[in-house]
C-alpha cells in the first residue's frame, strides 16, 4: 500500500520532469525552414502563394527546396525563387482542400541534412472556403403571445448555403430603433433568428438587416425599414354572434380586437357558412373596415350559420393576417315558410282499371322553421271543373331533431283512382309562424305519351349523378322532374324547362339507382324515360352460387348459377368467368353477363373437378363458392351396352345348353354302368334291408341327406364344410363310380376288423379272393332295375378284399340316404355319418383324392374293373 | 422654338392678307402653349413641396399615435397601480406631493407647446424610474404592474424621441430646449406610505399629462406641417 502511495506521489514528479525535458528539447529544436503565411484561410477559386524561407544554415539553398501538397509534389514551373534562401509556390485552389497540408522539403544533399531531416521540413495546414453571400428574402414577423404581448421579432432569410465546414458563415440579425439608434442583435448559423424587443416599440421605426460573416469576408442583406406594428401577426379576435328574433334573416357579430387599437389599427375579414352552402362565403373587406361589429344580412331563417373572423394591420396591405377565430355557430330566428312544398306522387298500376296513387312531398326549400304539419286538399275533376270533396285535411309531421336537418319525405295521401278519374292535389306546409304558399299537382286521366324526353344520359360525377337529356319543344311544358329510386328510397328534383341537365345530389356508392325523367306540363305529367346508374361501382359483394344441373357425365357437366341479388351486385355485371380445376390445372371460360349456365365439355372421366364462378363489374371481380363434382367412370350407355352384351352371352349359353342338352349331360354326368345288371352272384344279406327306390339317383340321394342333416343337427358352422364335403362326396361318387362303392364298403374296414394295424397297402394289394356286398346304394346314380330290390349278395370275381363288417356300413348309408326315419335306432349323427375326423372311410376318400391329385384320375383306375365286369 | 420656326417659315412662304391672318393665329396658339407650361410648372412646384413635407406629416402622425399608446398605457398603469396598493388606495392620490411636473402644457405657438411637451416628458421619465424602483421593493416580482411600469417608461422615452424628431422636421431652424433648471429634482427617501402616495401622484399626473399630449397632437394635425406646405406653395 505504501508502495502504491509512493508511486502515485511520484507520478506528477515524473510528468513534470518529462515536460521539462520536452521543453528543453523543443528549445533546442530549431527548424531551418519556415513556410509563410501560417494558418492561411483561402478563398476557393483563387491562387494561393506560399513562401519557404531558409534560416540559420548554409547547408542548403533555395534551389534545394521543393513543395508537396499532401503527398503530391508540385511541379517546378509553379515555383518562384525569391532569393537564394526563399522559394515561393503558387497553387490554384479550385475546390475545397481543407485538412490538406502544404509542405516545404529539402533535398538530401549532405549528411547534415540527412541526419537532421526533421529540421528541413515545414508545412502549413490549408483551410479553404467561400466568401459569404448576401442573405436574400429577409422577412420578419412578430407573433402575439397568449398574454397579448409581442415579445420578439423573428426574421428568416435565404442563402445559397455555399460554405465549407472549415470556414463557416455566421449570420447576425440586427434590429435597430431608428430614432434612438439602439441596436439589438442575435448571431446564429441558421437561417432564422429572433431578437427580443420588450416592450414592443409600436409606432417606432425599425431597421432590420442580416450580416453574413466568415474569415473571408462579410455581406449584408437589404435593410428592412418599417414601423414596428407592421411586423406583427396578432391573435384572432374573440367573436360573439347574436340572433335577434325581429331579424330572422340576419345575425349580429361583435368581436374584441386582440390588441389595443392605439397600438395596431386592425382591419377584419368575416366568413360564414351554413350546412347547405357549398363553402365559405366572405364579406367584402370594404364593408367591414376597422369596425368591431357587423350584421350579416340576407341569410336563411332558421338555419345554423358558422362564423369566423380574422384581422391584420390596416395600414399594411401585405401584413400578416391572424389565424381565423374559433367557429361560432348560431341559428337564425324562425320565420314562416317562404316557398312551396315540393309535391310529387308515385303511381302503382295493378293491371285493373284502377291505380294506386301515393301523394308525397318534401319540405319547402325555405321552411324557415320546423314544419309541424301539411294541409292537403284533393279535388276530383267533374265536367271540366274541380270539385272539392273533403276540404283541407291536416297531416301532422312528427320528426325527431336528428331528422330535422335531413331531406325527408312525407306521405300525404294514398288514393285509389280509376283510370278515368283526374285529380288535383293541393298542399300547404305549416310551421309555428305561418303557412307556406300553396303547391298543387294534377294527376291526369292518362299520361300523355307523345312527349317523352329523348337521349337520356346518366353518368357519375363526384359522388353525384349527372342526368342530361334532350330538351322537349312543347309549349305546354312547365319543367321536368328528375326522380331517382333505389331500394325503396325515392327522391326527386324539379328542373326548369330551360334546363336539360341536373345533379342528383350526394348518393350512396355501389347502389343501383333507377333514374327517371318526367316532363311536367301545365296540366299533366308526361311519361318518364328511365335508366339504371351507379354513382360508383365496386366488385360484387359476393360471387354467384354454383351448382350442377343434373349429374355430371363421363366427360361433361352442366353448371348453373343464380344471379347475384341486386343489393350485392354493386355494379353492372360485365361478364362471368367459370373456373374449373383438375388437380393443379385451372381452366377458365368467360361467359356473357346475361348467361347463368355453362356446359363444360372435354372433361376427364372418373375425375374430381372443383368449379367456381367469378362475377365481374367494371370495378372488380368476386369469386363465388366452390363446387366439387366427380365425372362418371363410364359414359352413359356403356354399362347398358356391357350388360346387354353379357345378357346376350348368357342367353346364348342358355340356348346352347338347351340345344346341346344331351351332349352336356353326357359330358357333365357320364353314364356309370349299373352294377345290378352285372353278372355278380347274389346272396341274402344278414340284416334286413329295404329296397332302394329304383328312380332315386345318387346325386339326389346325397342332396336329400345333406338337407336332412342340416335341419336336424343344426351345425350351422359346419354348413360350408358339409357343403364342400357333399360336393366332394358327390364328385367322388361321380368320379369314382364303382370305386365309391369300394370306398364305402371299404375292404380296410374289414381288414381293420380282422387285423387292426395292418397296412392298408398290404390289404389292398392282397390278391385273395373276396366277396363283396353289393348294395343298391353302392351304385347311386345308376339306373336301377325295374325289379324290386332284393338283398342279394353277389360274389364278385374281383380280387378286392371283402370283409363282413363292410356290408353293415354300406347298408346303413343306403338306408340313411333313402329314409332317414330309420336312423334313430342306430343313434348316429350326421357328423358321424359325414365327418368322422378319424374314420377309415375318410381316409379312404382321402386316399382317393390323393390318387386324383397324383394325376391318376379315379375313373381311369377303375376302368379295368369296368372292363372286368363286362364279361360278367 | 419649333413653333416659332414653323411660324417664320409660314410667314416666308405666304404673302398679303392671308399671310397676316395665319401669323396671328400662330401667335395665339404659342401664347396658349406657354400659359399651359407655366401652369404645369406651378403645379409641379406645389407637388414637390407636398412631397417634401410628407415626412413631417408622417412623423406628426406617428408621434400622435405613439402619444395615444402612452396615454392608454398610462391610464391602464394607473388603474393597475391603485389595484396593487391594497386597501385605502383611493386616498393615496389625495395628498399633495411636491416636485412632480405640471401636467399642463404651456406656450402659445405650436413650437412652444411642443417644446413644453418635450421638456415635461423628459421631466417625468426620472419620476417614473423612481416609482419603479420603489415599487420593485414593495411589490412581488410577479406583479403585473412592474412590467407595465417598465413599458410605460420605455414608451415615454420613445415618445420623447419621436417628439424630438417631429420638432426638428417641423421647425428645423428652432432648437429644442432641454428642461430648465438642469436635472429633474427627485424626492428624498420616503417611507412606504409616502412611496405609495408619491407613486400614485406621479402616475396620476402622468396620466393627465399624456392625455393632454394626445389632445395637443390631435390639434396639431392639419396645422403644423400644412403651414410649411403653404410656404412651399407660395414659393
Amino acid at each position: 500500500m505504501n508502495f502504491i502511495m509512493g508511486d502515485v506521489s511520484a507520478l506528477p514528479l515524473c510528468a513534470l520532469l518529462f515536460l521539462a525535458c520536452g521543453i528543453h528539447a523543443y528549445s533546442n529544436f530549431q527548424s531551418h525552414l519556415l513556410t509563410l503565411p501560417q494558418n492561411p484561410v483561402i478563398e476557393i477559386g483563387t491562387n494561393f502563394t506560399a513562401t519557404c524561407l531558409i534560416s540559420n544554415t548554409v547547408e542548403v539553398t533555395a534551389d534545394d527546396l521543393y513543395w508537396k501538397l499532401s503527398n503530391v509534389t508540385i511541379p517546378r514551373d509553379q515555383y518562384r525563387k525569391v532569393n537564394s534562401t526563399a522559394l515561393s509556390v503558387t497553387v490554384p485552389i479550385t475546390k475545397d482542400i481543407s485538412e490538406e497540408w502544404l509542405f516545404c522539403y529539402c533535398r538530401k544533399k549532405s549528411s547534415y541534412v540527412v541526419l537532421n531531416e526533421g529540421k528541413f521540413i515545414h508545412g502549413i495546414s490549408l483551410r479553404t472556403g467561400y466568401r459569404p453571400e448576401k442573405p436574400e428574402n429577409l422577412s420578419c414577423i412578430s407573433f402575439q403571445k397568449e398574454d397579448k404581448s409581442f415579445p420578439s421579432l423573428q426574421c428568416s432569410w435565404g442563402t445559397t448555403r455555399r460554405q465549407t465546414p472549415t470556414v463557416p458563415v455566421h449570420f447576425t440579425l440586427k434590429v435597430m430603433q431608428v430614432l434612438s439608434n439602439q441596436t439589438s442583435s442575435t448571431t446564429t448559423k441558421d437561417h432564422w433568428a429572433e431578437v427580443k424587443l420588450s416592450p414592443y416599440p409600436f409606432h417606432m421605426e425599425l431597421e432590420v438587416w442580416v450580416e453574413a460573416v466568415n474569415q473571408l469576408g462579410a455581406a449584408e442583406s437589404v435593410h428592412l425599414r418599417k414601423e414596428a406594428q407592421h411586423f406583427v401577426k396578432t391573435n384572432p379576435p374573440e367573436v360573439t354572434v347574436t340572433s335577434e328574433k325581429s331579424f330572422p334573416t340576419s345575425l349580429l357579430l361583435n368581436w374584441t380586437p386582440p390588441v389595443n387599437q392605439v397600438c395596431v389599427k386592425l382591419t377584419y375579414q368575416i366568413r360564414f357558412c351554413s350546412p347547405k352552402s357549398p363553402g365559405w362565403s366572405h364579406v367584402p373587406l370594404p364593408d367591414i373596415n376597422d369596425q368591431t361589429n357587423f350584421r350579416l344580412q340576407g341569410l336563411r331563417a332558421y338555419t345554423p350559420y358558422t362564423v369566423q373572423v380574422r384581422c391584420r394591420d390596416v395600414e399594411n396591405l401585405h401584413g400578416y393576417w391572424s389565424d381565423w377565430s374559433q367557429n361560432i355557430t348560431t341559428t337564425t330566428p324562425e320565420d314562416k315558410p317562404s316557398s312551396t312544398p315540393d309535391l310529387w306522387r308515385t303511381v302503382v298500376y295493378n293491371g285493373t282499371s284502377e291505380r294506386l296513387v301515393q301523394i308525397i312531398c318534401k319540405d319547402p326549400e325555405f321552411p324557415n322553421g320546423r314544419i309541424t304539419r301539411f294541409d292537403v286538399k284533393v279535388e276530383k275533376q267533374r265536367d271540366r271543373a274541380w270539385n272539392q270533396s273533403g276540404g283541407w285535411k291536416s297531416v301532422l309531421v312528427n320528426r325527431s331533431e336528428a331528422e330535422e336537418g335531413e331531406t325527408s319525405l312525407t306521405l300525404l295521401e294514398q288514393i285509389s283512382l280509376s283510370n278515368l278519374e283526374s285529380v288535383k292535389v293541393s298542399v300547404v306546409a305549416v310551421n309555428s309562424l305561418g303557412r307556406s304558399p300553396e303547391a298543387s299537382l294534377i294527376l291526369p286521366v292518362k299520361l300523355p305519351d307523345h312527349a317523352r324526353v329523348e337521349e337520356l344520359k346518366v353518368w357519375p360525377h363526384e359522388g353525384q349523378l349527372v342526368v342530361e337529356w334532350k330538351p322537349l319543344r312543347n309549349k305546354l311544358l312547365s319543367g321536368y322532374v328528375v326522380e331517382w329510386l333505389s331500394d325503396g328510397r325515392l327522391d326527386w328534383r324539379r328542373v326548369s324547362k330551360t334546363s336539360n341537365r341536373t345533379l342528383t345530389g350526394r348518393l350512396d356508392p355501389f347502389v343501383c339507382y333507377t333514374v327517371s325523367v318526367y316532363p311536367v306540363f301545365s296540366r299533366a305529367i308526361g311519361k318518364p324515360v328511365q335508366m339504371l346508374a351507379y354513382v360508383e361501382q365496386g366488385a360484387p359483394l359476393r360471387g354467384p352460387t354454383l351448382k350442377l344441373n343434373g349429374k355430371p357425365g363421363h366427360n361433361e357437366a352442366e353448371l348453373v348459377w343464380e344471379e347475384i341479388p341486386l343489393r350485392d351486385r354493386r355494379g353492372f355485371i360485365t361478364n362471368y368467368t367459370v373456373f374449373y380445376k383438375l388437380g393443379e390445372e385451372i381452366r377458365e371460360v368467360p361467359v356473357p353477363a346475361n348467361s347463368t349456365s355453362l356446359k363444360l365439355e372435354s372433361l376427364m372421366g372418373d375425375s374430381q373437378y372443383e368449379a367456381w364462378v367469378q362475377a365481374s363489374t367494371a370495378a372488380g371481380s368476386t369469386n363465388g363458392s366452390h363446387h366439387s363434382f366427380i365425372t362418371m367412370k363410364y359414359a352413359a350407355g356403356t354399362i347398358e351396352a356391357i350388360s346387354l352384351g353379357a345378357g346376350l352371352v348368357i342367353l346364348l349359353v342358355f340356348l346352347l345348353g338347351i340345344y346341346k342338352r344331351e351332349f352336356l349331360v353326357k359330358r357333365l354326368w357320364p353314364r356309370v354302368p349299373d352294377g345290378r345288371q352285372s353278372s355278380i352272384g347274389t346272396w341274402s344279406p344278414d340284416c334286413s334291408m329295404k329296397a332302394e327306390p329304383p328312380k332315386e339317383s345318387c346325386v339326389s340321394g346325397i342332396s336329400v341327406l345333406v338337407s336332412m342333416c342340416e335341419s336336424q343337427s343344426g351345425f350351422e358352422e359346419d354348413k360350408a364344410s358339409l357343403s364342400l364335403r357333399k360336393d366332394k362326396y358327390t364328385s367322388e361318387e361321380h368320379s369314382s363310380g364303382i370305386g365309391g362303392s369300394s370306398c364305402m364298403s371299404s375292404p380296410r374296414q374289414s381288414v381293420s376288423d380282422s387285423d387292426e394295424g395292418a397296412d392298408m397297402a398290404d390289404t389292398t394289394a392282397s390278391t385273395v379272393q373276396y366277396s363283396s356286398v353289393v348294395a343298391s346304394s353302392a351304385y347311386k346314380g345308376q339306373t336301377p332295375g325295374s325289379q324290386p330290390q332284393h338283398s342279394v349278395f353277389s360274389r364278385s370275381e374281383s380280387t378286392q378284399p371283402l370283409l363282413d363288417s363292410e356290408e353293415t356300413v354300406d347298408m346303413f348309408v343306403q338306408e340313411a340316404s333313402g329314409r332317414f326315419e330309420r336312423l334313430a335306432p342306430q343313434d348316429i349323427t350326421c357328423s358321424e355319418v359325414f365327418g368322422p375326423p378319424d374314420g377309415e372311410q375318410l381316409d379312404c376318400c382321402q386316399e382317393a383324392d390323393e390318387l386324383q391329385a397324383d394325376g391318376r384320375t379315379a375313373p381311369s383306375s377303375y376302368m379295368p374293373q369296368l372292363g372286368g365286369y363286362k364279361p360278367q | 422654338m419649333i413653333g416659332l420656326q414653323f411660324a417664320c417659315e409660314i410667314e416666308g412662304r405666304m404673302n398679303g392678307h392671308a399671310k397676316n391672318m395665319h401669323l396671328k393665329k400662330s401667335m395665339k396658339s404659342i401664347a396658349t402653349l406657354l400659359s399651359f407650361l407655366l401652369l404645369m410648372a406651378v403645379h409641379s412646384t406645389r407637388m414637390v413641396g407636398a412631397s417634401r413635407n410628407h415626412p413631417c406629416r408622417k412623423t406628426l402622425q406617428r408621434t400622435f399615435k405613439l402619444a395615444k399608446v402612452v396615454q392608454s398605457e398610462a391610464s391602464e398603469l394607473f388603474i393597475i397601480y391603485k389595484a396593487s396598493q391594497g386597501e385605502g388606495s383611493e386616498f393615496l392620490c389625495t395628498a399633495p406631493v411636491n416636485n412632480i411636473p405640471d401636467p399642463n402644457i404651456s406656450g402659445l405657438e405650436a413650437s412652444e407647446r411642443i417644446s413644453s411637451i418635450y421638456t415635461h416628458l423628459q421631466s417625468f421619465i426620472p419620476h417614473l424610474k423612481r416609482v419603479y424602483e420603489q415599487q420593485t421593493d414593495l411589490q412581488l416580482p410577479t406583479s403585473p404592474m412592474l412590467p407595465k411600469l417598465l413599458g410605460v417608461s420605455a414608451n415615454s422615452r420613445n415618445l420623447a424621441l419621436s417628439i424630438n424628431d417631429f420638432y426638428h422636421r417641423a421647425f428645423p431652424n428652432l432648437p429644442l430646449p432641454e428642461p430648465a433648471g438642469g436635472p429633474t429634482t427627485l424626492p428624498p427617501p420616503l417611507n412606504v406610505f409616502q412611496q405609495k402616495v408619491y407613486g400614485c401622484m406621479v402616475l396620476k399626473t402622468y396620466k393627465e399629462f399624456t392625455s393632454n399630449v394626445s389632445k395637443e397632437f390631435k390639434s396639431f394635425r392639419g396645422k403644423v406641417c400644412r403651414r410649411r406646405m403653404k410656404t412651399n406653395a407660395l414659393f
